[in-house]
């Protein structure tokens, strides 16, 4: 069953059309990484489905019951401690405060935050730590479905693979459903159930390939050769990295 | 773990207490640079005499015999309710159009030059208009503050929401957040940045013009004791009168503005080094 589809979805800005024809499902309990060059729409696709812009035309089915949503900034209310920031869509799920203390201990251990951190303002923690307050914030409304927005981009090489390796342990491996967002096809194997690749220009999805395995029990030796054998032999995943510096808005 | 959103409440008002003495050890520097002040003002009455420049001592006496006086306090508690009223009409006004301006950018294009055309007109051509309308009563004076200080209250809040950070608002509605909720949550705590200074400059330009527009519409007041001085060529009285209400604008923006910014923007503090918040 799927818990996410769209059908024919386009969405233009500006009077272009930044993306046309999408055709994409998510079923129950599988994180989907959707690839694609740098520029062709991948953000833009995950905030229409999610529902943070209006598509121009086509159909979204979401089934889910709440979905979340991660970002390459982790966007955090500066004024508000990590706890804060961990309760902000408690408090505007309007959950009574005593039950958000508790929910926010809950997401903040699975997120691997200290107690001590929970106190600390945004400013204070380094951008490890505040990703990993984005990622509990978004636990904690325990929502069925998460939207992944490029969210480990910005982070050095070492901190991105203990990231991924939260995101599979709290989610890949707990039952929720996703998109994940990203332009790197090694973290879309690390991660995902099935990779999607749109088109450079947002002219839909060019086609998808599953995955072996679960996410958390795949060795860094077949996600290497899954990914190298895509890029060298799968000519669905030929332009991923094309470059094209005028697509990026 | 232990599940609170907060620390304890011994724990927070031990930091409270913390922040006051901070705020009130803060006071020594502003001291030093009010008797640097009065360092200058010495050296200037020296240079000229009593009859330009009274020095600070006998000024400061001037006030002491002001201060046993009555009736002063009820001249510079008019003043001060003037000030007041005029701050909080005009803080009301200036931020709702601001706030409205700051998310509407057709809004913000039709205020911009009627902004401009506010800020050209000087305030006393407004204290003439508004003795005419209003006579010698709180009415003229408050209507100048309000026209003297709209323009920066209005940028103030306007640029708030308008240079607010989107990406908050996005991750508010991804959240669940109408429009509403995200204006309350999100973008009324962003509009402090410009807020606050733009309200501190209109507190300023409140008591300024609540001063000037007794003086020169003959509404009693401290501007209306500083004509009775100039009349008598009392320097003392002039400048005791100058001082007091120098001191009403500080003792309001030490125990109003500052305070609220200081609880609001408390996060500002955590990133600021050891040296820079003492």
């Amino acid at each position: 069953m799927n818990v996410l589809a769209l059908h024919s979805v386009e969405h233009a800005y500006l009077g272009r059309s930044v993306l046309k024809g999408i055709e994409l499902s998510v079923g129950t309990s599988e994180i989907v990484a959707l690839v694609g060059p740098s520029g062709c729409g991948k953000s833009t696709l995950a905030q229409v489905a999610a529902g943070l812009l209006e598509p121009k035309s086509g159909r979204i089915e979401r089934q889910y019951r709440r979905h979340a949503m991660i970002f390459q900034d982790p966007s955090l209310l500066p004024w508000a401690t990590a706890a804060g920031n961990i309760a902000f869509g408690l408090r505007l799920a309007r959950l009574p405060r005593r039950q958000r203390a508790a929910r926010v201990a809950e997401a903040a251990a699975l997120a691997e935050l200290e107690p001590g951190d929970l106190g600390k303002y945004p400013v204070e923690l380094s951008g490890g730590m505040r990703q990993r307050v984005a990622i509990a914030r978004a636990l904690a409304v325990r929502p069925d479905f998460i939207y992944f927005d490029e969210p480990f981009t910005a982070l050095d090489v070492a901190l991105r693979r203990r990231m991924q390796d939260l995101v599979i342990a709290t989610c890949a491996d707990a039952g929720l459903a996703g998109l994940f967002i990203t332009h790197d096809l090694h973290e879309a194997a690390r991660i995902a159930h099935r990779v999607a690749v749109l088109d450079t220009y947002g002219a839909g999805v060019l086609g998808d390939r599953p995955l072996p395995g679960r996410p958390g029990s795949r060795s860094e030796a077949q996600v290497q050769d899954w990914v190298g054998a895509a890029l060298s032999r799968d000519p669905l995943f030929r332009h991923i990295h094309d470059v094209d510096e005028r697509q990026i808005a | 773990m232990t599940a609170r959103l907060k620390p304890p409440l011994a724990t927070r008002l031990a930091e409270r207490a913390g922040r006051v003495l901070e705020f009130l050890w803060s006071g020594w520097a502003g001291l030093a640079a009010l008797f640097l002040l009065a360092a200058v003002w010495q050296a200037g009455h020296e240079a000229y005499g009593p009859f330009i420049l009274t020095s600070p001592q006998a000024t400061v006496a001037a006030v002491w015999q002001l201060a046993g006086d009555s009736s002063a306090w009820a001249v510079a508690g008019l003043t001060l309710q003037r000030a007041l009223t005029g701050f909080v009409l005009v803080g009301g006004i200036g931020v709702s159009l601001g706030l409205v301006a700051g998310y509407s950018p057709a809004t913000m294009r039709l205020a911009q030059p009627l902004i401009t055309v506010l800020m050209g007109v000087p305030p006393i051509a407004w204290i003439v208009l508004a003795m005419i309308w209003f006579g010698g009563s709180d009415a003229t004076v408050r209507t100048v503050i309000l026209v003297s200080a709209l323009p920066v209250v209005f940028l103030g809040a306007a640029q708030g929401i308008a240079t607010r950070d989107r990406g908050l608002d996005r991750m508010a509605q991804a959240f669940g957040a109408g429009p509403l909720r995200r204006f309350l949550t999100v973008g009324l705590r962003q509009t402090t940045t410009t807020l606050f200074p733009a309200l501190v400059l209109a507190l300023g330009t409140a008591f300024k013009v609540a001063v000037m527009a007794e003086l020169l519409a003959n509404a009693g007041g401290i501007g209306g004791a500083l004509a009775d001085a100039r009349i008598n060529l009392d320097i003392a009285t002039a400048l005791a009168w100058v001082l007091i209400a120098v001191v009403l604008l500080i003792a309001v923006e030490y125990t109003l503005v500052h305070p609220v910014k200081g609880e609001i923007d408390r996060w500002r503090r955590a990133a600021q080094p050891w040296g820079v918040k003492r």
